[in-house]
């Protein structure tokens, strides 16, 4: 699986390595609430709402979750996020540290913040997660 | 094998928070003893049998340095697993501390942190999702 051209948003790979299932999560904003109305349609566009249905998506297809390796990219502030002042990238990371904190699970491994765009990807068979980040790779 | 832990912190909510991280982490909890001060840390560690401590620096009574070195120098307690978790920014100091045998976790601390350190710390005898 991959996700392409994470700057502010947060990819999130979430597998459980006796199972085999895994799931990957490109969210773009931070909270439901900006545009409730879209989170409707889409969920998985939002931290607070799209890490909650990754999850129990996982769990409800057999997972469990003291098995969970949840690995996190992204998050940056690309050059046009560095003068908007919204600071998406930050406000990501923070409100996905909050909804761990909610679930009671903690990171495996991050790779967050900076000023690049990443690409991620997750390989099924094997739990294996890396990133690719200006034309080079490195596992995460 | 359980773990008796003693946290040592005059912050009501870091050693709540410490409790709740050391839930998660996957390791299996005997007693859990919490003391505001130094001094009571000391207490604790005399009345009863703990495996791992977690001493703040800035306490009352006895600040976490001397909480440390009063561990290291007692025979009974020499061996302890601690770390120390601290906003604590002089290098030196945290020089002296590691010279000791510490684990030094810098707060604000991040869950993954405080795993980290009990990983280190008790080394592979528990099972932790590391």
């Amino acid at each position: 699986m991959v996700t392409h051209a994470l700057g502010s948003c947060l990819g999130i790979a979430v597998y459980d390595p006796v199972t085999g299932l895994g799931g990957l999560l490109h969210a773009m904003l931070p909270t439901a609430a900006i545009n409730p109305s879209q989170a409707k349609i889409n969920p998985c566009m939002f931290v607070d709402t799209g890490v909650p249905a990754l999850l129990h998506k996982m769990l409800a297809a057999g997972a469990t979750r003291n098995r969970l390796s949840i690995r996190a990219a992204g998050g940056a502030a690309t050059q046009t996020e560095r003068i908007d002042h919204f600071a998406i990238g930050k406000r990501n990371y923070i409100m996905f540290r909050k909804i761990l904190w909610q679930f009671g699970l903690l990171l495996d491994a991050e790779d967050i913040g900076g000023e690049l765009p990443r690409t991620m990807y997750l390989e099924i068979g094997t739990g294996k997660v890396w990133l690719n980040s200006m034309g080079l790779d490195k596992p995460l | 094998m359980s773990l008796n832990i003693l946290i040592a912190d005059d912050s009501i909510i870091t050693r709540a928070v410490i409790v709740k991280i050391l839930g998660l982490i996957g390791i299996e909890l005997g007693e859990i003893h919490q003391a505001t001060d130094g001094r009571q840390a000391l207490e604790v560690l005399d009345r009863h049998c703990v495996d791992l401590a977690f001493v703040d620096i800035n306490m009352p009574a006895m600040n976490g340095e001397e909480v440390v070195e009063a561990i290291r120098s007692n025979p009974l307690w020499a061996d302890l697993p601690v770390a120390v978790v601290s906003t604590e920014g002089n290098e030196e100091r945290i020089a002296r501390l590691l010279s000791m045998g510490v684990k030094f976790v810098h707060k604000p601390f991040t869950p993954e942190a405080i795993r980290k350190a009990v990983s280190e710390l008790i080394g592979t005898t528990h099972e932790l999702r590391v």
